[in-house]
């Protein structure tokens, strides 16, 4: 009798064992879920790109994605039909809540506001690069990462 | 949210452990099998105070660590609260220290994180932090002690209190480490000068370790070191080389430094020497193995078994109370606990964060793997400790303050994670350390659930001698029923009763140290109650008691009225007898001596084991005899009576006795007349000698339910037949063959088995009966050696050989018996026919009358 009771209680014991490792890794799990969530809500700004040659009028860009690459080469997301441009000439990357531009080893090299670079660098709105004789200017929309974080911290 | 989480997975622990207590606390009523026992309670003081000291870190954590890793402090808790039980559990004298370090620990926690996030002080103290370690680890070379007594002195402490500097000395070396080489690797000179203090520093803490035999904790030094430096350099060179190095180390001191040989041979032989130097191992998988697929429940096994349960075999204990469920878990929790200390060094905020962080979790599963893995019998013993979970004041203090670290690094949120130029050794040390992780898993599915129930039928496992105290054991009962071995007692405290001792060497015993002999030995199964019982009671009774159901009574053959007169008459004389039913083989004597008493078997034993007359050997069955001229009844039943050589006009040798008149084959063999072995043996073509004697069963062991030696046959058979030498047993089924038209029966010892469903179960004899001679030819041949006025045929033969003489008896019943017919041989290990003649009479004379 005494046998078969503690028999029962040796289950549970096994069980809530089990329990605490599940719960555990279902806390895990969700974790990674909702970071998963965070990142896929997370959205770069809006940025706009106002490309000048010489020889054609202006032609504007709107992105809406994180990573934009420019060059000769037909697929990148700002073809810049240039014969001074390297086929992967530079990029415009965004992380860490701000827009980076980084030289991808050019040949001709990107100036940045007139200045060479060398390191990635953040840009703002108004900035001007250069990639070789091809002028672009950049236009930022409002910042809407905030607002986002929150929508998905609170659960929506 | 970190909060709700660490509140809840605390709360969870704090039920499992709970549930814990509660089955320690009942498992006395279930082990004795009765309410009316003391339960246990004083593990509830070492739960109490680990809900107090747990709730206080809890809170304290909250308040000063807000964003900390909201698993880490669950887990450990649950590790320290499942250890401390299990220490409380196997010696509640420990259980209260560990108790006490507990709380000392936990105030030191707390104590401790009000430190700094960033742990500066560590990075900028660390020579001096470390010398300081290595000087009170040099202090136990002089001021050493062991709160044990004996074995390596690497305490320091006094009137109770002890510490051992090599614990805390883990962390500072690897506090050290991960503070050089943050500062000093971005330079990237040339590994080895930038290398030189970090060597010269650890090589001073091994050769510390080394010198005090510390050597579970120097191995540990060397793979820290190897991990520290490969994460650090993230060269692969680094792992090869100390690889080759622990290995070369581990050959070198194989062969120069004793303790090393020892334990890497009873680590790959275990098996060899199970009761002497590998007894430890041997014990830990026997508990592992008994704890199974469930386990016993906590305080239903016998980890007490395995010496230092409470320290280095603390997961073979929990193993065997919790089995593999929970070992598994465990493994588990231990895997969780990793990975959550990897991802804090990944995200630690700077180098030396990140590489401390690191090194700390790697001596948690470093040092984990290391002493699980010798558990399991997978490693050498290795002889450190489970952090968290073994007995250990200062190895759960160290515990604590690896926590203390990780939660401090890890806490630190309001910086980014540092840029990690290389995360590829980082990833490798985490798989190293699952690969490790799931091995132990595999090897302890092994041991629990494929090789455990045969490991559990060792005769070396004690927990069959603790079973034989809380389960009756079936008895032995003779023909008439009357009990000849028998279990009396109450539960916890059966023992068993030899009624009848000078049956000893036959009926043998049951022992906890000697172990078991005789039908005690063969008949174990039934009288266990494993063989004969309906198989769900047994696997029922496994599960609940993890013991067999009570054992079954065996009804053996014997008759004691007739074994008494023979024992009367051999004692004080070293032989044996056996009478038995020549017709179905049931044997009604079985006479060894000289016996002993094993009731005095705990007093006695290590005298009757090197006592120059054996008196534990059954020389019915197991004593071995040149058969010499008692062969020739055989060969001349054997013969064809028309192509016997002439009988000699005279005798030309002397006989054992003297020779009835007139002179015939019959009269010769009956006297046990050397010569007429070597003219009937001669005449018989060897073809035929052979086959009669594989008929006769003198080539081969006979079945029996008992244990029996084969016949010891010389090379050339034929040639040297008087060499030949059989059991009394053998001998007797032969001569049961004369008296039984021929036909040798198969002989039954054990008839029958009281099972609680069909009732008196039947046991089959084992062999089959066998045709030796024609019925007309063995009738023709007893009646020619039959004395005068006697219904029996006898013949007696005396052996003179360099081992002493030796007196041969055979005798049965004749064809024109009208009773039960008879067979039965004497061996008396002295020449004396008279008292051979004697003996056999009075046994037969009941039978047989005057």
């Amino acid at each position: 009798m005494s046998a078969t009771a503690l028999l029962i209680l040796r289950i549970l014991l096994a069980l809530s064992l089990y329990m605490l490792l599940g719960w555990a890794l279902w806390l895990l799990w969700r974790d990674i879920r909702q970071q998963g969530a965070l990142l896929a809500g997370r959205k770069a700004p809006s940025i706009t790109l106002t490309v000048q040659r010489p020889g054609a009028p202006p032609q504007s860009f709107r992105f809406e994605q994180v990573e934009i690459t420019l060059g000769r080469d037909p697929n990148c997301e700002v073809p810049l039909d240039d014969g001074t441009v390297s086929a992967r000439h530079a990029r415009l990357a965004y992380h860490h809540g701000q827009w980076w531009l980084e030289d991808l080893g050019s040949t001709n090299g990107t100036l940045l506001n007139g200045e060479l670079l060398t390191t990635p660098t953040v840009v703002i709105s108004g900035d001007e690069i250069r990639c070789g004789q091809t002028t672009l200017t950049l236009a930022l929309t409002a910042h809407t990462l905030i607002a986002d974080t929150l929508r998905i911290q609170s659960g929506e | 949210m970190t909060g709700r989480i660490q509140s809840r997975l605390l709360s969870l622990a704090a039920f499992f452990l709970t549930l814990y207590a509660v089955i320690l606390t009942l498992a006395p009523a279930v082990r004795e099998r009765s309410w009316d026992v003391p339960l246990r309670w004083s593990h509830w003081i070492g739960l109490v105070l680990w809900v107090g000291a747990f709730a206080l870190i809890h809170r304290q954590t909250m308040r000063y660590l807000p964003e900390h890793d909201p698993y880490l402090v669950p887990l450990a808790a649950l590790l320290t609260g499942w250890g401390l039980l299990t220490v409380w559990r196997l010696t509640p004298a420990f259980g209260l220290r560990q108790t006490l370090w507990l709380a000392v620990g936990a105030a030191i926690f707390v104590v401790g994180l009000r430190l700094p996030a960033d742990l500066g002080f560590l990075r900028r103290y660390k020579y001096l932090l470390l010398s300081v370690g290595l000087f009170l680890t040099a202090l136990t070379l002089v001021f050493g002690r062991n709160p044990a007594g004996g074995g390596p002195r690497l305490w320091l402490g006094c009137c109770g209190v002890y510490f051992q500097p090599s614990e805390p000395l883990k962390l500072l070396l690897l506090a050290y480490l991960a503070a050089y080489l943050a500062d000093q690797l971005p330079i990237r000179l040339r590994l080895f000068p930038l290398l030189f203090p970090t060597l010269l520093l650890t090589g001073l803490a091994l050769a510390l370790l080394l010198v005090q035999r510390d050597l579970g904790t120097a191995s540990i030094f060397i793979l820290l070191y190897a991990i520290m430096l490969y994460l650090s350099s993230g060269r692969r060179r680094v792992l090869v080389v100390s690889a080759g190095v622990l290995l070369a180390a581990v050959l070198v001191g194989y062969f120069l430094v004793d303790l090393v040989r020892l334990r890497v041979t009873t680590w790959l032989n275990p098996w060899l020497d199970p009761s002497g130097e590998s007894y430890q191992i041997v014990q830990s998988l026997l508990a592992i193995a008994n704890g199974g697929l469930l386990g016993r429940g906590p305080g239903l096994g016998s980890p007490t078994l395995v010496p230092v349960a409470h320290s280095d075999f603390i997961f073979a204990a929990i193993a065997e109370e919790t089995g593999l469920l929970g070992t598994l878990a465990l493994l588990g929790l231990i895997a969780f606990l990793l990975s959550r200390g990897m991802r804090i060094a990944l995200r630690a905020p700077d180098r030396f964060r990140r590489l401390l962080a690191a090194g700390l979790t790697a001596y948690l599963g470093v040092q984990s793997l290391l002493i699980i893995g010798g558990n399991l019998r997978l490693l050498p013993i290795t002889g450190v400790t489970l952090p968290f979970l073994s007995y250990g004041g200062s190895s759960l203090l160290t515990s604590f303050l690896a926590l203390l670290f990780l939660l401090l690094i890890g806490g630190d949120v309001e910086q980014e994670p540092a840029p990690l130029p290389q995360p590829f050794p980082y990833l490798v040390l985490s798989a190293l350390l699952s690969l490790g992780l799931f091995t132990l898993a595999l090897a302890d599915g092994w041991w629990a659930v494929v090789r455990g129930p045969d490991l559990l039928t060792r005769t070396d496992n004690p927990r069959r001698a603790i079973a034989d105290r809380y389960v009756p054991r079936g008895a032995l009962l003779d023909r008439h029923d009357t009990p000849i071995n028998v279990t009396r007692g109450e539960v916890g405290d059966y023992t068993r009763l030899y009624l009848y001792p000078d049956l000893a060497p036959i009926t043998g015993y049951t022992h906890p140290i000697y172990g078991q002999a005789g039908l005690e030995a063969t008949l174990d199964p039934y009288l266990r109650g494993l063989r004969g019982n309906p198989s769900t009671l047994i696997w029922w009774d496994h599960l609940l008691y993890g013991q067999p159901p009570p054992g079954l009574d065996v009804r053996l053959s014997l008759d004691l009225d007739l074994q008494h007169l023979a024992d009367q008459a051999l004692t004080g004389h070293a032989g044996a007898l056996i009478l038995l039913n020549a017709a179905n083989g049931e044997i009604l004597v079985m006479a060894s001596h000289p016996s002993f008493d094993p009731n005095a078997l705990d007093e006695e034993g290590e005298r009757l084991l090197t006592d120059p007359t054996s008196p534990l050997l059954n020389r019915a069955a197991q004593g071995r005899y040149p058969v010499d001229a008692a062969l020739s009844p055989f060969l001349l039943a054997a013969a064809d009576e028309r192509a016997l050589p002439d009988v000699p006009a005279g005798l030309p040798a002397p006989c054992a006795v003297q020779v009835a008149r007139p002179l015939t084959w019959g009269s010769l063999v009956a006297a046990g007349c050397p010569f007429a072995l070597e003219t009937l043996g001669d005449s018989l073509p060897p073809e035929t000698v052979t086959t009669l004697l594989e008929r006769l069963g003198f080539l081969a062991a006979p079945d029996l339910r008992l244990p029996v030696a084969p016949p010891l046959v010389p090379q050339d058979v034929i040639g040297a037949l008087s060499d030949l030498q059989v059991s009394p047993l053998q001998m007797a089924l032969a001569a049961a063959s004369l008296s039984a038209e021929g036909v040798r029966p198969a002989p039954r010892l054990a008839l029958a088995v009281d099972t609680p469903r069909q009732g008196w179960v039947i046991l089959p004899p084992l062999g089959e009966p066998m045709g030796v001679f024609s019925a007309s030819r063995a009738g023709a041949v007893v009646q020619s050696m039959s004395p005068m006025e006697r219904p029996f045929w006898q013949s007696v033969v005396v052996s003179e050989r360099d081992e002493g003489p030796l007196t041969w008896y055979l005798a049965g019943t004749l064809p024109t018996w009208k009773g039960t017919p008879l067979a039965l041989v004497l061996v008396l290990e002295e020449d004396d026919t008279v008292l051979a003649q004697q003996i056999a009479h009075t046994v037969l004379q009941p039978l047989l009358g005057p």
